[in-house]
């Protein structure tokens, strides 16, 4: 299975994956594993705060995920003021 | 601390100072509500001689509080029909305060079409007629100010689109260097600033100094916790000044709350190039800053400077809203086009959120297409050089949206809803349909609880808990915006109890007083009333709580949901 993985907010890996054209990561995976393990093989260089899993705000990291799915990852971020 | 009133409908317009009386202990967002709904009438013309004209600091401008530069504009709204409180940044806030003024109360009308100048320093006010400075556009006016002045003025002004009395006009306050950048944007109250004949405002505080607490020790003490608190909190401390409020574009997209195409859909392909992450990298590139105040004393530095491919300055950092509004809304994924946008809606004086959102009902009528960004620049033209067409532009969206015969027309009080869609996040519906100045995100940012998880976490996408969670950060914001601290303090204040207690703290040294947390919100509810209270003797009922109807029939995708908060929750959102 093969899943997307979208860092935004400085948020980087400290380790080399394969990337599509838009700079996201592509894991392929042969089976079905945790939201909260495949950050941890991400290695990334700040905690993630919001994880994101197909547009739907991910509250229990032990959700597993399925083919195409999507992550997007953010470190703690605000705005939303003129 | 006193309050100017400024009589506009003599032939020689006159000046007096009174105590404050009555409105002690009001500051910010409260002082203005509480003149507006006591002096002004509820069924007066927005722009007749009826109407008033209020520019009041907060209860902490001009001290050596920290993130203290918030500054409140309140009248009666040409745009909602309602009260309106409009809040921005820069310097004038401290200036006011450190010249003793609690507020600037603009009353009467001229009875000829002569503009007028004031200028406000230690030794006194004074007003003049000055018939060129009309239809000058913010940076050319500022500029003149200055060169009259000096430099270390601070102005309140409008622009062309306030001297047209359009409904989308703003008021521009100076930044840290001078510039026309921060601006109380809803509802048109450049608009009313410009029937009072009155088209700037020059500060002077030279000579003045900080205003003094009643315990200095107490102050200063919670004062340095305070800042400690903001600089350890990641949003507050990181995140903020990092990337700005446009770090929101990619997570609300990803969420599939941003509106685009007229808010028909929840995700645009084009948002990652009008990210916060790419504009922060442009402006380093470019010699701009991606990190920098938008007044003395902030700690938190959100805002930005903005150049040009050229490494000239164009404009300071657009804040989300405004990306999205002329950028995504529109179908525009051009950063460089929106900024030049964002720069036409400063120097004309024009609410950025309103212009972009109209804009969108432009494209939605077939005047321009959608993702033209020339066509959306020209249009902003047409405004500020008041063409036929630039009248319908510069009046907002449910008046161009009627012009062209729109359906979609996203306005509840006929205000423009801002960047975040209220079927993906249900609990900012709540908000846009009961606050009392229409559609505002600011009002109660459900954002910081359904999508960013500060303060806790409520789904965005059931409508279950969203009405409590609205009152609650609609009573905290009222308090908030009537000390004349920022609202980004509240990211801070909602997740350490320590550093809210360090505000209470603030205040309570410098007025003496004893005030509790309860009495916190208390203070906001007070504000609201007063506010409620005027709508309802202006006649608005509940159905004026209302989200337009196309939130509860059109499913937005990615999600495909509406609008699902029940009429009647909407209608308990008041009773406390």
């Amino acid at each position: 299975m093969r899943i997307i993985i979208k860092l935004f907010g400085g948020l980087k890996a400290n380790r080399d994956f394969p990337q599509n054209e838009e700079g996201d990561i592509v894991l392929e995976l042969s089976e079905p594993i945790a939201v909260g393990e495949i950050i941890e093989t991400l290695n990334l260089n700040k905690k993630p705060f919001i994880v994101i899993l197909n547009g739907v705000n991910l509250v229990d990291f032990s959700t597993k995920v399925k083919d195409r799915d999507e992550i997007s990852l953010f470190p703690p971020i605000a705005g939303g003021y003129r | 601390m006193r309050i100017l009133r400024i009589n506009m409908s003599e032939e020689t317009p006159s000046a007096k100072f009174e105590e404050l009386g009555d409105y002690e202990g009001l500051g910010g967002r409260a002082l203005t509500s509480a003149i507006i709904s006591k002096e002004v009438d509820p069924l007066c013309h927005p722009l007749s001689a009826d109407n008033k004209f209020v520019i009041a600091g907060g209860l902490l401008s001009g001290t050596a509080a920290a993130m203290s530069g918030r500054i409140s504009v309140g009248c009666k709204s040409p745009l909602t029909g309602g009260i309106k409180e409009a809040n921005a940044g820069g310097q004038a806030a401290q200036v006011m305060g450190k010249l003793g003024i609690a507020a600037i109360v603009l009353e009467g009308k001229p009875k000829t079409d002569d503009t007028y100048k004031i200028f406000i320093n230690k030794e006194g006010v004074k007003i003049e007629k000055d018939n060129s400075l009309k239809m000058l556009p913010n940076y050319d006016l500022v500029q003149k100010m200055k060169n009259q002045y000096g430099d270390k003025i601070a102005c309140i002004s409008i622009g062309p689109a306030g001297d047209m009395k359009m409904s989308a006009a703003s008021v521009a306050i100076t930044d840290m260097e001078g510039r026309p950048t921060r601006h109380c944007g809803r509802g048109g109250v450049g608009a009313v600033m410009g029937s009072k004949g009155v088209k700037v405002i020059v500060l002077d505080d030279t000579g003045t100094t900080p205003r003094q607490p009643k315990d200095p020790e107490a102050f200063k003490d919670a004062n340095k916790r305070f800042v400690a608190g903001l600089q350890k909190h990641p949003v507050t401390g990181q995140g903020l000044p990092a990337y700005g409020t446009n770090v929101l574009t990619n997570i609300i997209n990803e969420v599939g709350a941003y509106p685009t195409y007229n808010f028909k859909e929840g995700k645009f392909a084009g948002a990652r190039k009008i990210s916060g992450e790419v504009q922060a990298d442009l402006e380093k590139q470019r010699g701009g800053n991606p990190t920098h105040g938008c007044h003395r004393g902030c700690v938190i530095r959100c805002s930005g400077i903005y150049h040009d491919k050229d490494g000239n300055y164009l404009t300071k950092q657009p804040e989300y809203e405004t990306v999205w509004a002329l950028g995504g809304n529109c179908g525009i994924d051009d950063i460089d086009k929106i900024a030049m946008m964002d720069f036409l809606c400063d120097n004309y004086g024009l609410d950025t959120i309103e212009m972009g959102a109209t804009i969108g009902v432009a494209m939605e009528a077939g005047l321009i297409k959608w993702g033209d960004a020339d066509g959306a620049i020209n249009l902003l033209h047409e405004v500020g050089k008041g063409t036929y067409l630039g009248r319908i532009i510069g009046n907002g969206a449910a008046f161009t949206g009627k012009a062209f015969g729109v359906e979609r027309v996203p306005v509840v009080k006929g205000q423009a809803i801002p960047a975040y869609d209220p079927r993906a996040v249900q609990g900012i519906g709540v908000t846009y349909a009961t606050s009392p100045m229409g559609a505002d995100h600011t009002a109660g940012y459900s954002i910081a609880l359904n999508v960013l998880k500060t303060g806790g976490f409520v789904d965005p996408l059931k409508p279950e808990g969203q009405v409590e969670l609205s009152r609650n950060l609609q009573i905290a914001t009222a308090f908030i915006d009537s000390t004349g601290m920022c609202l980004f303090i509240a990211f801070a204040l909602l997740d350490q109890p320590e550093t809210n207690q360090a505000l209470i703290d603030m205040i309570n040294a410098f007025y003496g007083w004893n005030m509790k947390d309860s009495e916190v919100m208390e203070y906001g509810k007070k504000v609201l009333k007063f506010e409620r209270d005027f709508n309802t003797r202006a006649g608005f009922t509940k159905q004026h709580d209302r989200l337009p109807r196309f939130f509860y029939k059109e499913p937005i995708p990615p999600h495909n949901v509406v609008f699902m908060v029940k009429d009647e929750e909407l209608d308990q959102l008041f009773n406390w």
